[in-house]
């Protein structure tokens, strides 16, 4: 999942507060919290959602925040709390219990809870079998252009669906209304977890038909909490919830369809959430000191803000800091002269200087420098000491970089510094927030040694992600991603991230093209017709049982990303942190999706700013 | 040719004053000599004019002798010198006379090197400007009718485009290639915001100059031209245009510091140059929301000489227009 404006800052003072309560926030008391329900919360955004909410195409972690803690239940999810309280592991939602799953793990079989309803307008709606199965074929559908279908392939009958060769998926089957069953075609033991994510929630028979582009807009809560205007609206609905201005606002109200006797995972604490989307990190931070917001939900908290934090004793205990399941990066469009060459890609990151990127993050507190792709938990710290590219302090190796610059075809006279016009004027994009623009003033130095030069382009971040998504557009080099985990699982960093059916633009997020297909190549007017893959790769990890040996077949693949393609620069793992607001009491942090638990969250008092 | 005398020869006394009584004795000044003395006298005009001569020097030479000096590029980033544990620039120091910005850059040798881009930018402007809007304000007031008309009506349709909008559409159809848009004609950076800015500010030269060329037409000597056989193409080149060389002088200068704010808005609003490029406007804008309260050097310095070179083109213009027409001497 794409990591837009997570900007992890590990603050010292952080570190402080977390020796002071003993945990990184630890959730509310339940006397605490039942004394605070009620209220508003206002919250703000820097960009609005990537999809409008649309659930089949959604592949932003802020959105996952709204749809995990509020909007859609799926038939298992995790809690909405830290990994240290159990907020990886896998519990039953929608269903009665965690699947079964046959002998050859093959065969999954769900039972629904009974006497759960969707959110007005099909308050009278319940959810079965078929409204689970009326998701996976939305994501099956190549007209919506979902954002992650391959994590559906495994399902028998999925792809035949999707290339029209079969009105249904034949491997999900309604044996009753209570009764889902799905059938793989090959074992894969993480397959439980694809099934909590967004795309897996119920929709209501015919409540998605003629929305192909904007269902999210009319989207039928499953959660405590629904679009504002969803009450008041038909079945299906004729206009978009008001409750989604895109650009502008969100608003959510709590659904009265609700109930929580049949949800043990959420607490839903406040009446309603107004969202106020388009506020820089700046004018949160303000405004959250001033009283005026609650929470921003999707920015850094600008370094001023926590200089002051940290000296103000009363202000401490609003900082809030977490371990974050996500890493920055850049990347390198393997298509792309002069990246297509793998000495030019391993060129780079020996040269840049990952210490000082993160410092201009925030600081060496504000995430670790990362010599890999996939976040250390997910493969048990097995490439915790590895380091393919070494240099002093992480600060880039400039002669080690020309060592490498010098295989290339592109420096023709071996000297280290390319010499072929491809490398002059890189197109190159990153983010305008902060801290890419800064950042990309020192990659640039970082690799005019090289003879690389940039020509950067700063773009609003959702504009920015297309941009590096689109193989048409020639980006060589996206230089503000980042990505985090879709769930407990090194899966999550594999086909997304590297997989050729993850190529855009109508797929997400492999920006840098590896085992993009030569039609795929052609069509989008490369020169080059191969590049390489690691489809294999990531498919035999992926189908082996859960445990040690999976665990080191991701950390193989991850090693093989690092050393051999190099698609990739990665910067720094990550941490999340947020600035609460004082009247946010009982906040904590969503392990999955890497955003506030909203569903937890309450207000002082029950209500107010 | 005849020219209209915009000023009569003076006399002026000089000499010793005999018995309580001035000499009176004629000395022939020239037009320009006399425009020279009263723009003398202008205080706040020659101020302004040495301020922008030092500004061109730093623009050009100075600026990258300086930065040898200080041992500073203006894009050199010094992480571990110029930014604290938590990223916060440091402030103005003996290495760092202004300090540092958000990505560890030298402030000052950025603020001269912002000098560059934005009088570069007002220059190519307004020479932009000045060439469509003479040449359109020329042809508009001479011919008049239809031609007049028509030129006209253009003024006000441009007058009326929205630049902003028009900016960032440019900037976000060519972003995105290596050559830009137009085989590379149109790509983001210092040109694309020259020819932005030029292209909506010669409406203003073009009135001015039509307002004239309508008064001029009239005048005898260009009835004399006519009779003597002369071409409209000479009447207006030889005749006309050299009796609106003033005012277009003083216009322009004045255009200028319009134009200097216009190319820092474009980069305030992030439709400028490019990140990279030092703008004072794009200064500004990195120092914008809550930065500037740790950070009051990052808008301090930029925001003055951004403020001292308008100032100082305004103060030029201003007496360049009291010098050249004594009916506005003060």
């Amino acid at each position: 999942m794409k990591r837009y404006t997570r900007l992890i800052a590990l603050v010292g003072v952080l570190a402080l507060a977390a020796a002071a309560c003993g945990e990184e926030a630890a959730p509310p008391a339940a006397e605490d919290a039942e004394a605070q329900r009620g209220g508003t919360f206002l919250g703000g955004l820097e960009s609005d959602v990537d999809a409008a909410f649309d659930p089949q195409k959604e592949y932003y972690s802020v959105t996952w925040g709204f749809y995990h803690c509020c909007l859609l239940r799926t038939l298992v999810t995790t809690p909405g709390t830290t990994a240290d309280n159990g907020g990886n592991e896998l519990q039953p939602d929608l269903a009665t219990d965690l699947p079964e799953v046959s002998e050859d793990g093959l065969t999954y079989t769900f039972t629904i809870k009974d006497g759960v309803t969707f959110a007005p307008p099909y308050q009278d709606t319940e959810i079965t079998a078929q409204s689970f199965i009326n998701a996976m074929e939305r994501e099956a559908t190549p007209a919506v252009g979902a954002g992650y279908p391959f994590y559906y392939s495994v399902i028998e009958g999925f792809d035949e669906f999707s290339e029209g060769e079969a009105d249904s998926i034949s491997g999900m089957t309604a044996v009753d209304d209570k009764t889902l069953e799905i059938t793989l075609t090959r074992a894969s033991g993480d397959f439980p977890f694809r099934m909590m994510m967004p795309a897996a929630a119920p929709i209501p028979d015919g409540a998605a038909d003629g929305h192909n582009k904007d269902y999210g807009r009319f989207l039928i809560s499953s959660g405590p909490y629904m679009f504002e205007g969803a009450d008041e609206a038909t079945a299906p609905p004729a206009e978009p919830f008001p409750g989604y201005e895109p650009g502008q606002s969100i608003v959510m109200v709590r659904n009265p369809s609700w109930d929580p006797d049949t949800d043990d995972l959420r607490d839903a604490y406040v009446d309603r959430f107004e969202i106020q989307i388009g506020l820089t990190a700046d004018d949160g931070a303000l405004r959250t000191d001033s009283g005026e917001l609650h929470m921003m939900l999707d920015s850094v908290p600008p370094a001023q803000q926590i200089q002051q934090y940290q000296g103000d004793p009363e202000r401490r205990d609003q900082l809030f800091s977490f371990v974050g399941d996500g890493v920055y990066y850049i990347s390198m469009n393997v298509a792309e002269a002069p990246f297509d060459d793998v000495n030019v890609r391993r060129a780079v990151n020996f040269a840049l200087d990952r210490a000082g990127l993160l410092q201009i993050r925030g600081g060496p507190l504000f995430g670790e420098v990362a010599d890999h792709a996939i976040t250390d938990p997910l493969t048990d710290f097995l490439l915790a000491d590895f380091d393919p590219y070494p240099s002093p302090d992480g600060s880039g190796d400039v002669a080690a970089a020309q060592e490498e610059m010098a295989l290339s075809a592109y420096d023709s006279d071996g000297d280290g510094v390319c010499d072929d016009p491809v490398c002059e004027n890189i197109v190159s994009v990153t983010d305008e927030a902060d801290p890419y623009p800064d950042q990309s003033a020192l990659i640039s130095q970082n690799l005019e040694p090289l003879g690389l030069t940039l020509d950067v382009t700063t773009q609003e971040r959702t504009t920015m992600y297309d941009s590096c998504n689109d193989p048409g557009a020639h980006v060589a080099m996206c230089l503000g991603p980042g990505w985090f985990k879709d769930y407990s699982d090194a899966t999550t960093f594999g086909e997304p991230l590297f997989g050729s059916s993850a190529v855009g633009p109508d797929s997400c997020c492999n920006y840098a093209l590896v085992g993009a297909p030569p039609e795929v190549l052609e069509e989008h007017g490369y020169d080059v017709t191969e590049v390489p893959s690691v489809d294999a790769d990531f498919q035999a990890c992926d189908e082996m049982e859960l445990g040690d040996a999976r665990v080191q077949c991701w950390a193989d693949f991850d090693a093989k990303i690092t050393e051999e393609v190099v698609p990739w620069v990665p910067i720094n793992f990550a941490r999340d942190v947020f600035v609460a607001g004082d009247a946010v009491r009982g906040f904590d942090y969503d392990q999955f999706s890497g955003q506030p638990d909203l569903a937890g969250v309450s207000l002082a008092g029950g209500g107010g700013a | 040719m005849a020219q209209v005398a915009s000023e009569p020869i003076v006399a002026e006394p000089i000499g010793p004053e005999v018995g309580g009584e001035p000499s009176k004795q004629v000395v022939g000044r020239s037009p320009g000599q006399l425009f020279w003395r009263r723009f003398r006298r202008d205080k706040f005009a020659v101020a302004g004019f040495v301020f922008i001569a030092i500004m061109i020097v730093l623009a050009t030479v100075g600026a990258p002798l300086l930065s040898s000096v200080v041992n500073h590029e203006p894009n050199e980033v010094f992480v571990s010198e110029a930014l604290n544990e938590i990223g916060l620039p440091i402030g103005p120091t003996g290495e760092f006379w202004f300090g540092a910005d958000t990505a560890g850059r030298d402030l000052f040798v950025r603020v001269l090197y912002g000098a560059r881009t934005s009088l570069t930018v007002a220059l190519v402007a307004t020479g932009i400007a000045l060439v469509i809007g003479v040449a359109l304000g020329l042809i508009a007031g001479f011919y008049r009718g239809k031609v007049d008309t028509f030129v006209s009506r253009v003024i006000d349709i441009v007058l009326s485009l929205p630049i902003l909008l028009l900016a960032l559409g440019l900037v976000a159809a060519c972003s995105l290639s290596r050559t830009g848009c137009l085989g590379g004609l149109i790509r983001p950076g210092v040109l694309l915001v020259s020819y932005v800015i030029g292209l909506f500010s010669w409406p203003y030269i073009a009135r001015i100059v039509r307002g004239q060329v309508l008064s001029l037409r009239e005048k005898e000597f260009i009835e004399a031209a006519r009779a003597q056989g002369a071409g409209d193409a000479r009447i207006i080149f030889r005749e006309i245009l050299p009796n609106v060389t003033a005012p277009i002088i003083v216009y322009t200068t004045l255009i200028i510091p319009s134009n200097i704010l216009f190319e820092a808005a474009l980069s305030f609003l992030g439709i400028g140059v490019k990140p990279a490029t030092a703008s004072w406007g794009k200064m500004l804008a990195d120092a914008g929301g809550g930065i500037f309260t740790v950070a009051w050097w990052m808008m301090l310095f930029p925001g003055l000489f951004l403020f001292l070179t308008t100032l100082a083109f305004n103060l030029v213009g201003d007496g360049l227009r009291d010098a050249l027409d004594p009916r506005t001497a003060r």
